[in-house]
């Protein structure tokens, strides 16, 4: 920032400073400095101010307050709330229910996440030099679901997943085939949310894919082709090392967004049948806004935290680009 | 991205509390009745949409006093109200569903009843006790609600029964009938798990005699009386009478009406619902009250109306109670929302007294229990919930999966 507005602030300050310093033949040099903080400051408090009391207050509120047992209560007395220590976080992994909602996030995370990026893949693949022909409408109909609001999503899908009279039910009834009841089944619940959500966050992973593989130069696909590599091993050797910034960056952005999945229990099962899809994120909405224990909620979100941490970095160091 | 909607709003709804208490707690000794002011209420649901006209008519009678009513739907109401209690600012006259109660009374937020004014033999038994909580009253019974058994009566002269079941034991066999004889998918809808399946129970748990607190608050959901309960609910999944798996969401009058579910125990509520969606089925259904097994007991809902504990309108908050409570006002508001009325005199004239399905209502009313008001309680029935749950699905016996219920709910009122 300091250097884009340096000529131009200590031209201003030359026309300034011209009568006082007319005798002395050479301008100060401290005072534009002084001036550049302060303007630096100043465009940057909109948004520290906002940041600062919208995001940094709220984390570190949490923080402390995952030492706390803030519950009901405290909501008119928040200063009588007691100090616990770390109770809230062993208690966390005595509980079943957390337990379970860990589990349950890492089944929704294991097997969506790379079924998203295989898909998003395949389909960027097609998309950019399968299909010709009616390429945009393709590009709309897998981005559309992203932009859709979650609840319209959510009916749809109900309806389409319902066992008696459902989409996938009719299908099966023609075909002979009993299927199962998607939302209502502990076993079936958990893949059809997956399921949805792999569909609902394909349009964003397409984008990202179609776009580095625009950025894949063609001299190296003829290079290769020349050198007499089929489709496969171009996918393999060229295209899919190219891509790997492209791929690191949707992986993590996958990941941590699956990490935090909420929207898609919360209106499809609300976390049954029987906390089969039962997530992190809804138990810590549940202990918080259903039962109050905002304590120990904010020590999930603590927990839940540090795991995002880690793998995000885990998965920096794994698919760092080794290329260069 | 998804990351700022879960710890964020946990965060936020810190934020809210810890710097808005600052401006919170109104001073001032309160404004008398006849002096000219503004009462604001905070009502929920159909109630919020009709309580305005009440309260316009209100200020016709009443020139020194503007009422501003203020709609909340149920979905957001828990948070508005936590929000607005953390804030100091809940509005002068609240309306406090049943199970919200003892959380805002133990807050501190509510102002306790004046027993000397309102008295507790007007209303139903089991409504008054919805307003208490730890010995003293905080809400004024508006209007109460019960469940009862809908059953098509059409359906029912198929399989060759004689009327309603009047016997739990009936109500095995009638479902039995209606799926066999009548040729019905299912005997009868029961909630089979999820949020609140304790409501779809608590007929079966009362009518056996049982209960989650004893009056004491002590936790007995244990009881032989309790565990006989739930083998009788669980009974109708093993069977396959009941389906096993609902849906979020799921409307059973659309079911009762193509005679699926030929059966179902339902709220008053339900009475406007059939009767504005399925016009065709009247004459086909009818409400009998909930079949007996110790005695028929059903559950107690409703709401009351609270006054906060930091208004400055006190005085005009409860004349306009008085006036929402008193036997006319609550005839009143039956003629315009059918809810039921929590004061019983408004039960002696007019339609609430001749109509013979409000009789079933009634005198249902006259024997439901209630949860005793608990701040923990939407945590405590939740343990039911999924106690209930795995007795459906034929994980558990009833027994062991009480007795899970049970500890845990001794680790919450213990």
């Amino acid at each position: 920032m300091s250097l884009t507005t340096g000529p131009a602030a200590s031209g201003a300050a030359v026309t300034k400073t011209t009568p006082e310093g007319a005798g002395a033949g050479r301008r100060p040099r401290r005072r534009p400095l002084g001036r550049h903080t302060l303007h630096g400051w100043l465009f940057s408090t909109p948004f520290l101010a906002l940041f600062g009391l919208f995001m940094l207050f709220p984390i570190v509120a949490t923080l402390l307050m995952s030492f706390t047992d803030f519950g009901a209560r405290n909501v008119t007395r928040p200063l009588e709330a007691q100090f616990v220590g770390l109770d809230n976080y062993t208690h966390l992994f005595e509980d079943d229910r957390f337990l379970t909602a860990l589990f349950n996030t890492a089944y929704f995370v294991v097997v969506g996440v790379p079924l998203t990026l295989v898909l998003g893949l395949l389909v960027a693949l097609l998309l950019n030099n399968g299909i010709d022909r009616a390429r945009t409408f393709f590009r709309v109909g897998f981005y559309a679901p992203v932009v859709t609001t979650i609840v319209a999503v959510a009916v749809v899908w109900r309806f389409v997943l319902d066992p008696s009279d459902g989409l996938v039910a009719g299908l099966g009834a023609e075909l002979g085939v009993q299927v199962p009841d998607f939302l209502g089944s502990p076993t079936w619940a958990m893949p059809s949310l997956i399921v949805m959500a792999v569909w609902r966050n394909l349009g964003t992973v397409m984008v990202l894919f179609i776009a580095g593989l625009q950025a894949v130069p063609t001299e190296v696909r003829e290079a290769a082709r020349l050198d007499g590599a089929g489709t496969w091993q171009e996918l393999r050797r060229i295209t899919v090392p190219l891509l790997r910034p492209t791929l690191l960056y949707a992986a993590v952005i996958t990941t941590i967004g699956y990490l935090n999945v909420f929207e898609e229990p919360f209106v499809m099962t609300q976390g049954g049948p029987s906390d089969a899809t039962l997530t992190v994120s809804l138990d810590m909405y549940r202990e918080g806004f259903n039962f109050f224990h905002m304590g120990y909620a904010s020590a999930m979100a603590y927990v839940l935290f540090v795991v995002i941490m880690g793998i995000t970095v885990l998965q920096l160091r794994l698919l760092k680009d080794n290329t260069r | 991205m998804h990351r700022a909607a879960a710890t964020g709003s946990i965060a936020l709804t810190l934020v809210s509390a810890l710097t808005l208490t600052a401006c919170g707690g109104s001073g001032g000794k309160g404004v008398a009745a006849d002096a000219k002011q503004t009462l604001t209420v905070w009502a929920m649901g159909t109630e919020g949409e009709k309580l305005g006209d009440v309260a316009k008519e209100y200020q016709k009678a009443h020139a020194n006093i503007s009422v501003k009513v203020t709609p909340v739907g149920w979905d957001v109401a828990h948070q508005k109200l936590v929000a607005a209690a953390a804030a100091g600012k809940l509005p002068d006259v609240v309306q406090m569903g049943g199970t919200y109660l003892g959380e805002f009374a133990d807050m501190g937020a509510l102002e306790p009843v004046d027993t000397k004014t309102v008295h507790e033999g007007d209303f139903f038994p089991a409504a008054w006790k919805q307003g208490t909580y730890d010995g003293k009253t905080y809400g004024v019974p508006w209007y109460v609600d019960t469940r009862t058994l809908f059953y098509r009566t059409d359906l029912a002269r198929k399989a060759g029964l004689k009327g309603a079941p009047a016997t739990m034991a009936d109500l095995q066999s009638a479902a039995a009938a209606f799926h066999s004889k009548a040729g019905t998918k299912w005997g009868i809808n029961l909630q089979p798990g999820g949020l609140d399946t304790v409501q779809s129970f608590y007929p079966f748990l009362y009518s056996a005699g049982g209960a989650i607190l004893d009056d004491q608050g002590k936790a007995v959901v244990n009881s032989p009386a309790a565990v006989h309960a739930l083998q009788e609910y669980g009974a109708f999944f093993d069977k396959g009478l009941s389906e096993k798996s609902v849906r979020p969401g799921y409307d059973v009058t659309k079911d009762f009406n193509t005679g699926a579910v030929p059966m179902f125990l339902g709220g008053p509520w339900m009475t406007s619902l059939l009767d504005d969606n399925y016009p065709n089925l009247k004459g086909k259904w009818a409400v009998a009250p909930v079949p007996a097994d110790k005695a028929s007991v059903s559950e107690a809902g409703g709401s009351s109306l609270a006054i906060s504990a930091d208004s400055d309108h006190k005085a005009a908050a409860r004349a306009f109670i008085q006036y929402l409570t008193d036997p006319q006002g609550q005839a009143d508001w039956y003629r315009r929302t059918k809810d039921l009325p929590a004061d019983v005199a408004a039960w002696k004239t007019g339609t609430l007294a001749a109509d013979p399905s409000l009789k079933v209502w009634r005198a249902q009313m006259e024997t439901a229990r209630t949860t005793p008001s608990q701040p923990k309680l939407t945590e405590i029935t939740s343990k039911v919930d999924s106690a209930i749950e795995s007795v459906t699905q034929g994980r558990t016996s009833a027994k062991a999966a009480l007795d899970k219920a049970q500890s845990e709910i001794e680790g919450l009122v213990g």
